[in-house]
């Protein structure tokens, strides 16, 4: 499903990602780990194609990152289900019409969006919020409604960018279940951390990241 | 694709970001105004220069001794010329009203017979109002049996002339001066709705957007603030017309509600530059969304 091949990114500060080589299956459940600033992001950005390597090989559902065409990194997009640490909501609409977002632009028919959103929204806890806009949630909920939108078009890959980075414990262990939950369900996760009490407690194959180079690859 | 999707988006961006939709309606308004008062302006100038002239080009006076069928085989050559558009014949009794008119003397109570000759008035169509075409006529018509003199008031004719030439590229450069600072204006304003707008643009490119589909929307968004632009704009010149009127007791040869292609100008250029500006500034920035 994923494949890097020396994939080497240099930015004008510096070196970012130095050779980093791996391959990941369909189904399988990583961490991706380190410090900040060891290149965690930037292997994601590679993933979901908004950063592209200087030299080496970067290949997501069979398709090269070199000389990749923008339309077909849109649609490599719509596979992948992305959650960062900030959820990128988009302020100006309600929760219902950004969960809605990515089956809007896949052209759902509008039943079939509002049986999905509103069966998402039972899942995550959030139909009371359905009208309600970001800036009126809490953090935790706003991570929930990115969580949701991530998933409603039931995408093949699941990409979290430390997801939890500004939750509480109770939180963080509720969100690294549900991505449990997603990857017995048959979906791909890519969890991205420096917190290794998560990986102590699931353990899972480990991708250790430091000063942009792929240190270690272990499953615990 | 959706195309619901770019209806919907189109029309409720709008609405979600009001004042930077409201801000750009009035830039957009504000240059298609200048550019139509322009274009009026220049119109109604030309208009009244054009009035200036006699409401005839040339008058050929015939001889006293010309009869009925010389006077006929003269206005069938006159009329065979390109260009005569019209030809009115004014008799010798005809010439005695006008001159009593004018001078407020009887001609005929001075003396015995009629002294003033019969003659034709000739006013050609704008597009053979042309100074050596006229000469060559002239030179034609004078050679003509029963033609005793043309006259043709040269002089003014030339400056009337000159002055439409000037005032056609004066105002000319002008309207494209106009049209150029409105379009660099509008779409200044334009990339910087779109640039309020960056969020959005990640957001949905993150999502797995074609290009075409984070483009569609602002393209149709452009084209509503094209059209209201447009309308806001003739709305204010009939506006400024009726105040014209109203206050400076001044009535417009032309008005653009007596000019409809100004008025699908307008709109149609409101909603080219409009649409057309949101796109450009939409791709600048596809340039560094990936």
């Amino acid at each position: 499903m994923i494949r890097f091949d020396k994939a080497t990114v240099r930015y004008d500060s510096g070196m970012s990602i130095r050779h980093v080589s791996f391959s990941i299956k369909e189904g399988e459940f990583v961490y991706l780990y380190g410090p900040s600033g060891s290149g965690k992001s930037s292997i994601l950005k590679m993933i979901y194609m908004n950063l592209f390597p200087n030299s080496g090989d970067v290949e997501v559902f069979g398709l090269n990152s070199h000389g990749v065409k923008r339309r077909e990194i849109a649609r490599v997009r719509q596979r992948i289900g992305m959650i960062f640490q900030d959820p990128f909501l988009l302020l100006d609409r309600d929760i219902y019409s950004n969960i809605a977002l990515p089956l809007e632009l896949a052209g759902t028919p509008v039943k079939v969006i509002q049986q999905k959103v509103s069966r998402i929204a039972d899942e995550f806890g959030l139909r009371s919020r359905l009208r309600d806009y970001p800036y009126e949630l809490s953090g935790g909920e706003q991570q929930r409604v990115s969580l949701a939108r991530a998933v409603i078009n039931d995408p093949e890959l699941l990409l979290a960018d430390e997801p939890t980075a500004q939750l509480d414990t109770e939180l963080s262990t509720e969100i690294i279940n549900w991505f449990w939950k997603q990857n017995q369900a048959g979906k791909t996760v890519i969890f991205s951390t420096h917190k290794d009490k998560f990986i102590d407690r699931e353990p899972a194959r480990t991708l250790t990241l430091a000063s942009g180079e792929l240190v270690e690859d272990f499953t615990r | 694709m959706s195309l619901r999707y770019i209806i919907r988006e189109g029309l409720t961006g709008i609405t979600r970001s009001k004042m930077a939709f409201m801000i750009s309606v009035f830039s957009v308004t504000s240059s298609l105004f200048l550019v139509g008062v322009g274009t009026l302006a220049v119109d109604n100038g030309l208009k009244v220069i054009e009035n200036l002239q006699a409401d005839y080009d040339l008058e050929v006076f015939l001889e006293n001794d010309s009869d009925t069928a010389d006077k006929r085989n003269i206005a069938e050559l006159i009329t065979s010329f390109p260009g005569v558009i019209r030809l009115d014949y004014l008799s010798k009794e005809d010439a005695a009203r006008l001159y009593n008119a004018e001078f407020g003397e009887d001609v005929l109570s001075v003396l015995d017979d009629n002294p003033l000759p019969s003659s034709f008035r000739i006013t050609f169509e704008d597009e053979h109002r042309e100074g050596n075409y006229i000469l060559s006529f002239i030179q034609n018509v004078e050679s003509l049996d029963g033609v005793d003199e043309v006259i043709f008031k040269k002089d003014l004719f030339d400056r009337i002339q000159g002055l439409l030439q000037m005032i056609y590229i004066g105002a000319a450069s002008a309207l494209f001066l106009l049209i150029l600072v409105t379009v660099f204006l509008t779409s200044n304003n334009l990339r910087l709705m779109i640039l309020a707008r960056y969020d959005l643009i990640e957001t949905i490119r993150l999502l797995g957007a074609t290009d075409f589909m984070v483009k569609a929307p602002f393209f149709l968004e452009g084209g509503v603030i094209g059209f209201i632009g447009g309308l806001s704009a003739t709305l204010l010149i009939v506006l400024s017309e009726w105040l014209f009127q109203r206050f400076l007791h001044v009535t417009l040869p032309i008005r653009i509600m007596d000019y409809p292609e100004l008025i699908i100008g307008i709109l149609i250029f409101g909603i080219s530059l409009a649409s057309l500006g949101v796109l450009k500034a939409v791709r600048r920035m596809l340039r560094f969304v990936s």
